[in-house]
């Protein structure tokens, strides 16, 4: 079992030095890994309502190259150029998604597909390419891919804290023009509002993110972390800024959780552990979630069962109750 | 460095080049086929969705077997495939998730429980994720060139016998089904197909590359032509040629092989993309002479 251990009082042991940080870095990991996850979980209701879910995959995939650029002209691994080069890159991406579905017969799909495949591509010539110089020994890799939570420094803290305040304060200040385009793009531009500007700040925005929350998740799942929770609060909520705080907190939650299950056992690595924990409540949700969970859906057919003695159709049931004005966010 | 050694020698240096080439060419040429398909059924994304979930499918058969065969690995990734395909469609049925979204939602929860799978249960088998993701064209075993190219082949047979059927349910499963055509069978047996190359080309060009390999082509040739035959051949052609020059470009600078690959198929697309604009605008009538033409009534149909 590879050192894993699943006595319970080990079990237990090991959760009360986590929580009560008894080693140094472990106050900093859970920091990180909740803002991270809080961030993620606020900019993902945006994302998944706008239809762009997978957007945050393509961001993620395309910042490798700009991590590989950055280190092929500083010569060393450094915080702030990489972050300038993987946000560079990142945005770069969602742009030429946009310009590509504008500008040729592909399908957003399909140009989601190229563009996230392609920078992931050009990531890993480069990273090939500077693993076979001299100075090229960097380790960082599998961190960069799947995340490694406990590697969060202080500065990253700061920087995703002050990441997470700047946007809160973006929602709330501009809450209407951002809930118009994101539920009726028409009138929100017959309005006069700049619905490209927000979609471009929007993506600079979840660049800017993904590229900080990095370190902790990895580029590989970054988009799990974003879709989940506001998936999740989708299944619980109706109104969108209940879906923006549901998101938000459970996205914190997962992340916690994660790093908890990350500092627990061995190999699991802190990405795919707050993912885990996302799906988990998703998986929750969508089960017991009181009007739209599997549960209350069939105890609801139940019901109307007994009264009327035949069977049906529920008028609550999936079109309806999901009432979709959203049109194509993509500009 | 003269044109033989940047263009022949490497042949001439043992059969790596040509091992490598011939298993490129056959993971471009499986790929190119099915993601003509995807493409046009608007599921470019559910490539990406079965490449990294075969890697819970090679865990999960590799802990209950305990064997790396390729049967187990085979039948682990066709499960994990297969319900994947459930839980897309049960969370846009129940979880009122749209189409990318419930893809994002179901792969990265099984693409995390792989990861952790694979590391915290099963890190002393012979399988790690950086070659799931990145793959090694140049170290792939005969037995994978062999599977690689009986599926290349196969794929290529159901293409050719079965290309009628399978035009009709993809441009239109309504009139399909009306005709009495399986289509729920043929889309089956494509989302299988799609996961046993997935699984194949891993090995070859890791989980990310066989998207590009799947989807770059596919919309490629969707830009430059009209039809599904022409469509199939010119992405079978551009895989082909990202195949050989990517494999030229990696031995040159000394890179990644698949990635090179990947992004020589980017370029193709960026030309093919520039291509298609500049024949619009060389077309596009002068405004100087109104076109008499133009004003003509729109083609009708039989008057009665």
């Amino acid at each position: 079992m590879n050192g894993t251990e699943f006595q319970l009082d080990t079990i237990l042991q090991r959760t009360v030095e986590f929580f009560t940080f008894k080693y140094d870095f472990v106050a900093t990991t859970l920091a990180g890994a909740v803002l991270v996850g809080a961030i993620c979980g606020l900019l993902g209701v945006f994302m998944v309502l706008r239809r762009l879910s997978m957007m945050g995959d393509a961001i993620g995939h395309a910042t490798l190259p700009g991590v590989g650029l950055a280190f092929l002209v500083v010569g060393h691994k450094a915080l702030a150029p990489m972050l300038v080069g993987a946000s560079a890159t990142g945005l770069a991406a969602a742009l030429l998604v946009g310009f590509i579905t504008r500008h040729s017969r592909t399908r957003p799909d399909a140009a989601l597909g190229i563009v996230l495949a392609s920078f992931f591509g050009l990531g890993t010539v480069l990273f090939s390419a500077i693993q076979s110089t001299p100075s090229g020994a960097q380790s960082g890799l599998n961190d960069f891919l799947f995340g490694n939570a406990a590697a969060i420094t202080v500065q990253e803290v700061a920087l995703l804290a002050g990441l997470l305040l700047t946007t809160v304060a973006a929602t709330v200040a501009l809450f209407r023009p951002l809930l118009l385009s994101t539920f009726d793009t028409t009138s929100a531009t017959l309005m006069g509002l700049p619905v490209r500007w927000i979609h471009y700040g929007l993506m600079a925005t979840v660049s800017l993110t993904i590229v900080a929350s990095v370190q902790a998740v990895g580029v590989v799942l970054v988009a799990g972390l974003i879709i989940l929770p506001a998936a999740t609060a989708r299944l619980l909520s109706d109104r969108f800024h209940l879906n923006l705080i549901l998101a938000t907190v459970l996205g914190a939650l997962s992340g916690a959780l994660g790093a908890w299950l990350s500092f627990l056992f061995t190999g699991f690595s802190s990405g795919p552990s707050m993912v885990l924990a996302a799906a988990l409540f998703y998986a929750l949700a969508l089960a017991l979630a009181p009007r739209r969970g599997l549960l209350a859906r069939v105890l609801a057919a139940a019901r109307r069962h007994a009264a009327t003695g035949a069977s049906t159709p529920n008028p609550d049931d999936d079109d309806r109750l999901f009432n979709d004005q959203t049109a194509d966010a993509r500009p | 460095m003269s044109l033989y050694s940047l263009f022949v020698e490497p042949w001439t240096a043992g059969d790596w080049m040509w091992r490598g080439v011939l298993t490129a060419s056959l993971v471009a040429v499986s790929c190119a086929l099915l993601g003509c398909f995807l493409v046009l059924r608007r599921m470019s994304l559910f490539s990406d969705a079965l490449a990294h979930v075969a890697l819970p499918g090679l865990v999960g058969a590799y802990l209950l077997t305990g064997s790396t065969g390729t049967v187990a690995m085979f039948l682990g990734a066709i499960a994990a495939a297969l319900l994947t395909t459930g839980l897309v469609s049960g969370v846009k049925r129940y979880g009122g998730a749209h189409g990318d979204a419930a893809i994002g939602i179901v792969f990265t929860a099984l693409f995390a429980l792989g990861v952790i799978m694979l590391s915290a249960f099963a890190s002393d088998a012979d399988l790690d994720t950086s070659c799931v993701l990145f793959g090694d064209v140049l170290g792939v075993a005969d037995h994978s060139i062999i599977t690689l190219a009986v599926l290349c082949v196969v794929l290529l047979a159901s293409v050719i016998a079965f290309f009628r059927p399978l035009q009709l349910a993809t441009f239109d499963p309504a009139h399909a089904r009306a005709v009495g055509l399986p289509v729920a069978w043929i889309f089956g047996g494509m989302m299988a197909a799609l996961s046993v190359t997935t699984v194949a080309s891993f090995e070859a060009v890791g989980a990310v590359l066989v998207i590009a390999a799947m989807i770059t082509p596919a919309a490629t040739a969707h830009l430059l032509t009209r039809h599904l035959q022409t469509m199939l051949a010119v992405a079978v052609a551009h895989g082909l040629i990202s195949a050989v020059v990517g494999m030229y470009v990696s031995i040159w600078l000394n890179c990644s092989t698949g990635g090179a690959m990947v992004c020589v198929g980017a370029v193709l697309f960026g030309l093919a993309m520039a291509w298609t604009h500049l024949a619009r605008a060389l077309r596009r009538p002068t405004l100087t002479a109104p076109d008499p033409a133009s004003f003509s009534s729109p083609p009708t149909l039989e008057s009665p």
